[in-house]
């Protein structure tokens, strides 16, 4: 046993590692949020009585409902217009390709809650584009609400369904679809009992990213909902306490919150389970010879759904340059709503600049270690962390933050208010991203080469570092930058736990929402689109983007 | 020496080494030879380390060597797909080990120098290994293992990758290298062409078990079971009884007639299974008479191969027994047919 132990002594230590801190930083909390929910005031004895008042309040089951039918229907639409998009990218013959796919995964790390503010800033009751229909005489109903929402969970969460579908489209072994047609099915018969079936297991991973994404998003239905009750934002609303702080009944929807991820996350497992399709691609699948006019189609939908996607964006952008007096918006460039954003100071720049990096380098290196140990040495051990490691994707930004207050503001060890408990959230919470792109990194790497290194004398954790490392290199720097810029944006765990000198940009932008100053929060919001963008565009060649997609 | 004593290893249920005890001697060329699954690659990663034993042990020499960590066992291998490092030059490949070992600079640089030299590969030292071909892949993955001058040279499939051409030179010069430093090689394959050709002697493995292990002209002509006379090389099974014979020859039948066999003592009435080579027969010409000491058996002509340098002849015997044989220079012949077989190249591959 004890020569077990030292043989294996590496793999032990990651191993052992990661699931302490993985135990500590996101079991723990997760457990506090639950015993809130089933402890009574005084902190001490079980009761149901929580769940029973929460599930008899018409508001909190109002709350359930809009978040699930929102979800569901983000889901749904992201399906609608991302497959399409995908089968264009990857089978038709349409120009542009690589422009297309790079600005179809941008969505992904820009701020979805400036692309909501920048609806609101365009279609609101006091918007550009509402102004100016009212004055032509057109009444237009505004998009506050679940349509809203919908509308922006669709155009910025729609490449976690293309990412992957294109990866799907691309590696279906064209002979499969050279039988269907030898056995006589037509194109559309070939397209519906083949190509689909194919695809499916990568559509049904997007569609439940796009689902828990929604379901956990706080930023979006903040700036939205108005007063109509969603889980994620009612739950921070309990907690931080605008009427009274009460973390028993902030802990129910966390959990319920949790659980409807859970469910989604078994359902996806039970219809996919049969559903492994092993794709011996000799030849990848070539593109579909269709007419110009087709192609021109084709072109304009793929045009059209990025512009879509986009412009909310650039118009942000745009307005932040604008001249605002008060809430109204006046023809004239000026760099005033940005004086007035650093007005006080660039700590809130810099936070966000400190926290992602910090972020980002703590979730690389717990991240590829578990990612490591996952694929290298299949073990109860290595499935166990597996799963654990993946879990925070189902704990929403808001409890998990909850959590970790709870967890985290007496005892042994004191967090809460620093920026270590935010940084520490911030990896958890993108560490099933890292651990998944490390995973597919390695599996890139024939292991017969870390074996070599071994045989000639190299012990493994050295050789971990000679050979695994490097080759992982440009992969980990791609994964570091994807999550640097996706923490940038990162506001529901964040509003949940910063403190005064730890306010980020997000939650300067937040802030700004709270208050009426629309063009300071617009120039909040360009200084974090600047913050995503630039990295990305930097180091671009080396980005994964399927990665985010988890499959 | 390395020493194998009754190891065993099985992966979910399945026994992938069961029970196998070899020896291979120092400076010889050993090759674990069986198909796909039958445990050789899975034994010779249990000596380089990858592998963990369920029970039995290893020794170099007499040092126990299974409950080291592999990077300690001094065995240099050579993987299947070579794994030379991508982010590294040849040379620092080659170095590679003997920087592991930490020895001083100049030494690194002889010992790659020479190693680079027997492997043909003087020259390539600031290569990188995307500018090489498979067969200087290869190469490099053998200088990197000798250099470090293992205590034994294992060798995974080390061929599979290259084409057929390549594979004999390849061969040839991997045993050339071994006989020129004298060092003790574990080699794995699955094709017994290249086993015959490159080994002192042979293991045949199959389902986890050690079938023979003898020299290669031992393994071919007197193989011990019906596996490995049917695996190396082709030939005709056939089972019969034991009806008759002396001293000298035992007489064995079967459906399709009665077969001699000399230099086996079997008792009358035991059943066992007889090898017959191809090259072992001899299709008579109409009229033609078998060499002395030879005996016949008759049959009817059922298909004719034509090979190229050879011809192939299925035969059907009386009771519907398929005979096949080669000929170099095939007689004219059709419908019934006879045989000549000589006794002393039969051999008895033991009970069904």
């Amino acid at each position: 046993m004890r020569s077990l132990i030292k043989r294996h002594a590496f793999q032990l230590t990651i191993g052992v590692g990661a699931i302490l801190f993985l135990a500590l930083f996101f079991l723990w909390p997760v457990i506090q949020v639950f015993a809130a929910s089933i402890l009574d005031a005084s902190g001490k004895h079980f009761t149901i009585a929580n769940y029973v008042n929460a599930l008899s309040s018409a508001f909190f089951l109002n709350g359930l409902f809009n978040s699930l039918t929102i979800a569901a229907a983000a889901s749904a639409c992201a399906v609608l217009i991302g497959v399409p998009f995908a089968f264009c990218l990857a089978r038709l013959p349409i120009g542009g390709k690589p422009a297309l796919l790079a600005l179809a995964a941008l969505p992904l790390v820009l701020p979805s809650f400036v692309s909501a503010y920048a609806l609101v800033l365009l279609f609101g009751r006091s918007g550009v584009v509402t102004g100016a229909l009212q004055s032509l005489g057109i009444p237009f109903d505004s998009l506050y609400g679940a349509k809203g929402i919908i509308a922006v969970y669709t155009f910025t969460l729609y490449p976690y369904v293309t990412l992957p579908t294109v990866a799907a489209f691309k590696a279906i072994d064209i002979s499969a679809e050279e039988a269907a047609q030898n056995l006589g099915a037509s194109p559309a018969r070939m397209l519906r009992t083949v190509t689909i079936p194919l695809v499916l297991p990568s559509i049904l991973a997007g569609a439940l990213l796009v689902f828990i994404e929604s379901l956990e998003n706080f930023g979006v239905p903040f700036v939205l909902a108005e007063d109509r009750p969603i889980l994620s934002v009612e739950a921070y609303k309990l907690f931080v306490g605008e009427i009274a702080d009460n973390p028993a009944a902030a802990g129910v929807l966390g959990v319920i919150l949790v659980l409807c991820t859970v469910v989604a996350l078994l359902i996806q497992r039970v219809m996919l389970a049969r559903r492994s399709f092993v794709s011996g691609a000799r030849r990848a699948a070539p593109l579909i010879q269709i007419g110009p006019g087709l192609r021109h189609c084709a072109a304009a939908y793929c045009w059209s759904l990025i512009a879509i996607a986009l412009v909310p964006f650039a118009a942000v952008v745009v307005i932040s340059f604008l001249e605002f007096r008060g809430p109204v918006l006046h023809a004239g460039l000026s760099v005033d709503n940005f004086a007035q954003l650093f007005e006080r100071s660039y700590r809130p720049l810099t936070n966000t600049l400190t926290l992602a990096t910090l972020a980002a380098f703590g979730a690389m290196l717990i991240g590829v270690p578990i990612g490591y140990f996952v694929v290298r040495y299949r073990s109860c051990l290595a499935g166990l962390l597996d799963i654990v490691a993946t879990a925070p994707l189902a704990v929403a930004g808001t409890v998990l933050g909850i959590g970790l207050v709870m967890a985290y503001s007496s005892g042994f060890l004191i967090l809460t208010g620093t920026w270590l408990i935010m940084v520490l959230a911030y990896i958890v919470r993108k560490l099933p991203f890292s651990v998944r792109s490390a995973i597919a990194i390695l599996h890139q790497i024939d292991p017969s080469l870390e074996e070599a290194s071994i045989n000639l004398g190299v012990s493994p954790a050295v050789t971990f570092m000679r050979i695994t490392v490097p080759l992982m290199l440009g992969g980990v720097i791609g994964g570091l930058v994807l999550t640097f810029v996706t923490v940038a944006s990162e506001l529901s765990a964040t509003v949940v736990l910063y403190s005064g000198p730890w306010t980020t940009m997000t939650v300067a932008m937040f802030q700004a929402l709270e208050g009426t100053s629309a063009g300071v929060a617009a120039a909040a919001a360009t200084v974090l689109i600047i913050c995503t963008v630039l990295p990305v565009a930097l180091v671009y060649r080396l980005l994964r983007w399927h990665e985010l997609s988890m499959v | 020496m390395i020493t194998i004593e009754g190891v065993a290893r099985s992966f979910g249920g399945v026994r992938a080494v069961d029970d196998v005890s070899l020896s291979v001697r120092d400076g010889e060329f050993f090759t674990l030879l069986g198909p796909s699954g039958c445990g050789k690659t899975t034994l010779l990663r249990m000596v380089a380390g990858f592998c963990e034993l369920d029970a039995g042990r290893i020794l170099f020499a007499d040092q126990r060597i299974d409950t080291l960590p592999p990077h300690r066992r001094n065995t240099g291998m050579v993987f299947q797909n070579y794994a030379v490092f991508p982010n590294m030059t040849v040379g620092d490949n080659v170095a590679y080990g003997l920087r592991a070992r930490k020895l001083a600079a100049h030494d690194i640089r002889a010992r790659v120098d020479r190693a680079l030299k027997l492997a043909q590969l003087d020259g390539y030292r600031q290569r990188w290994p995307y500018q090489l071909s498979g067969g200087q892949l290869q190469r490099v993955a053998i200088a990197r293992a000798v250099v470090i001058e293992p205590n034994v040279l294992l060798l995974d499939e080390p061929l599979s990758n290259l084409d057929a051409k390549l594979r004999v030179d390849m061969r040839g010069e991997i045993r050339r290298l071994q006989k020129l430093l004298g060092i003790t090689v574990l080699y794995v394959t699955h094709d017994q062409e290249e086993a015959l050709a490159i080994s002192d002697r042979i293991a045949v493995m199959r389902a986890g078990r050690v079938e023979q292990v003898a020299d290669p002209r031992m393994i071919y002509e007197r193989p011990q079971t019906p596996f490995v006379a049917s695996f190396v090389g082709t030939t005709n099974l056939i089972t019969g009884t034991v009806s008759g014979g002396d001293a000298e020859a035992v007489e064995v039948a079967f459906g399709g007639g009665v077969i001699c066999v000399y230099g086996v003592k079997q008792n009358a009435g035991e059943t066992v299974t007889l090898s017959l080579r191809p090259e072992a027969l001899r299709l008579l010409a109409p009229g033609e008479a078998a060499p002395v000491g030879w005996a016949m058996l008759a049959g009817t002509l059922a298909e004719i191969e034509y090979l190229g340098p050879v011809t192939r002849f299925s035969i059907m015997l009386a009771d519907g027994t398929p005979l096949h044989l080669m000929a170099l220079a095939p007689p004219v012949v059709s419908g019934a047919v006879t045989v000549a077989y000589d006794p002393q190249s039969i051999v008895v591959v033991g009970a069904p």
